[in-house]
């Protein structure tokens, strides 16, 4: 009991404190995207555009740099369907990515701003075959799973609506680097290249 | 009405231009020759491997058929084909619809080519991008996997006559072909792949000339003599009725096509677009002349054509008679 008082003492200063702290620092902004995305595993692949969102947390440091953190999450992106000696085949693809790095940012004095992105993700992707061999044949799908690190980089435009409502043109790129690699001897890195329309909000 | 009469009549021009092209099109080079005879009952299997004169690889295809339709290997199963020191995987199309195909490095000391249709389900989707080994449906091995066929390379051919750009220019003229021959038992034939061109139209075909289109053309007995009209062809042989209504329509769709551009289409556009008459055009003839010897197939096939064969080339010449005016 007395242990549980003491933790919901130390929670409720903590709280407090980071509100007061957020409502005095006006440094901080939330955003979110609506990507459309391009994904290139590095081959003969040919996917179709797929769609995706990101969430960005930021923490300025000052005028002009803030911590970047950041959730993406893509829809399945279908392949176009191929076919080959062995029978049809098509892929998807859906990957989630934990994004950690920095923005800086460059305030005109106009309602406009440019920014970046620049930091490493922790993904996981899933990628599954359909494959098709004809009548009297039994079809079939596979899937597996992979995690790993990779970069990501983005360049934005924001236009201050209001001092603390944002709108946000963003041009974006995602690198997984080696996909699979250690469960297959056929290993390749992801590329995701996207163009975001989102908003934020400055607090 | 004047409207109405100029709409009737490019109306009936151009149905008649559309009837002609139908009519040109029934005309046109059977290509026929070019594909294997196909028992419509039965497993047949048809195979060769062709070692060209001074190729490093051999050209190998097979293909088989079930009551005349081609079968697909499917789901991992290919044909194999393999020397002594080389293997490799028929993935591409072959010449024939239904059929495998692939090059086989080669050297003078090989002279067999083992045939197998194997089970290689990661193998045959290496040209997928994706992880292959990881994602894989495999539906196991199909019927045919297990079953082989074997080859052996002819030797050589070479071709002693006619002389590369031997110009020819009637279809009555004859062709002297001449060879060293070497062995009994192998069978001789000619394919020629045939391109012409009229300045305007192209037109591309092959021919094969053998024991069933000239009586003793499979001997091996160095010479042989075709007659030019097995290459080149007349299209409009037998239907002048035809070729006459058929340029008469030509040349109403070009005008019609000259006046609904104002003048701005190209004035040979539709015969361009028409099919050159060999006969009426320069041809360059590529002669092959092979020489096949029978391998062996599997006995689960009711009947088949299997075989290795060597080639070698020639080109001849054929201009058309300039006409007297």
């Amino acid at each position: 009991m007395t242990f549980k008082t003491g933790s919901r003492q130390r929670l409720f200063i903590l709280l407090v404190s980071w509100m007061s702290f957020v409502a005095d620092a006006d440094n901080m902004q939330l955003d979110g995207n609506l990507l459309l995305t391009g994904m290139d595993a590095g081959s003969n692949d040919n996917f179709k555009s797929g769609r995706a969102i990101t969430l960005h947390y930021n923490y300025y440091f000052n005028n002009w740099l803030a911590a970047d953190a950041g959730l993406l999450l893509s829809g399945k992106t279908l392949e176009e369907s191929s076919e080959d000696i062995v029978g049809d085949y098509r892929t998807n693809i859906q990957t989630q990515a934990l994004l950690l790095g920095i923005k800086p940012r460059y305030r005109l004095e106009s309602p406009y701003e440019f920014y970046g992105r620049l930091g490493l993700q922790y993904w996981c992707t899933e990628l599954e075959v359909e494959e098709y061999f004809g009548p009297g044949i039994p079809e079939g799908s596979s899937s597996a799973t992979d995690t790993g690190y990779g970069y990501y980089l983005g360049l934005g435009v924001a236009h201050y609506v209001t001092e603390k409502f944002i709108v946000l043109f963003e041009l974006s790129h995602f690198k997984q680097l080696d996909v699979f690699e250690g469960d297959s001897a056929y290993p390749f890195d992801l590329a995701i290249n996207a163009f975001s329309i989102g908003v934020g909000y400055r607090f | 009405m004047i409207t109405t009469t100029t709409t009737a009549s490019r109306v009936s021009a151009v149905s008649t231009a559309i009837v002609s092209v139908f009519l040109l099109n029934a005309c046109d080079i059977d290509g026929g020759d070019n594909l294997p005879r196909v028992p419509e009952q039965g497993l047949f299997m048809l195979a060769d491997a062709n070692r060209h004169e001074g190729d490093d690889s051999a050209q190998v295809a097979a293909a088989v058929f079930n009551d005349g339709e081609p079968v697909n290997l499917v789901g991992g199963d290919l044909f194999e084909a393999r020397t002594t020191t080389e293997r490799v995987l028929l993935k591409q199309g072959g010449p024939v619809e239904g059929s495998y195909a692939a090059s086989l490095p080669v050297d003078d000391s090989v002279q067999d080519v083992f045939l197998d249709v194997v089970h290689l389900p990661v193998e045959a989707r290496e040209d997928r991008w994706y992880p292959i080994d990881l994602l894989n449906t495999d539906p196991g091995p199909g019927e045919l996997v297990g079953k082989s066929a074997s080859v052996s390379f002819p030797p050589a051919v070479t071709i002693t006559a006619p002389f590369p750009d031997t110009v020819y220019t009637s279809i009555s003229d004859v062709i002297d072909i001449s060879w060293d021959p070497v062995s009994a038992g192998d069978l001789m034939r000619v394919l020629a792949a045939v391109e012409c061109t009229d300045g305007l139209a192209t037109s591309s075909y092959g021919v094969v000339v053998d024991n069933e289109v000239q009586l003793d053309m499979d001997l091996d007995d160095g010479s042989e003599v075709i007659s030019l009209d097995k290459f080149i062809y007349d299209l409009n042989i037998g239907s002048t009725t035809i070729q006459f209504i058929s340029d008469a329509a030509l040349v109403l769709l070009q005008e019609l096509l000259n006046q609904l551009s104002a003048g701005n289409i190209d004035p040979d556009f539709l015969l361009k677009k028409r099919e050159a008459n060999p006969i009426e055009s320069t041809c360059e003839i590529r002669l092959f002349l092979q020489r096949q010897r029978p391998g062996q197939f599997d006995e689960i096939f009711d009947s088949g054509r299997v075989s290795g064969s060597s080639s070698a080339e020639v080109i001849v010449i054929y201009h058309p008679p300039v006409p007297f005016n």
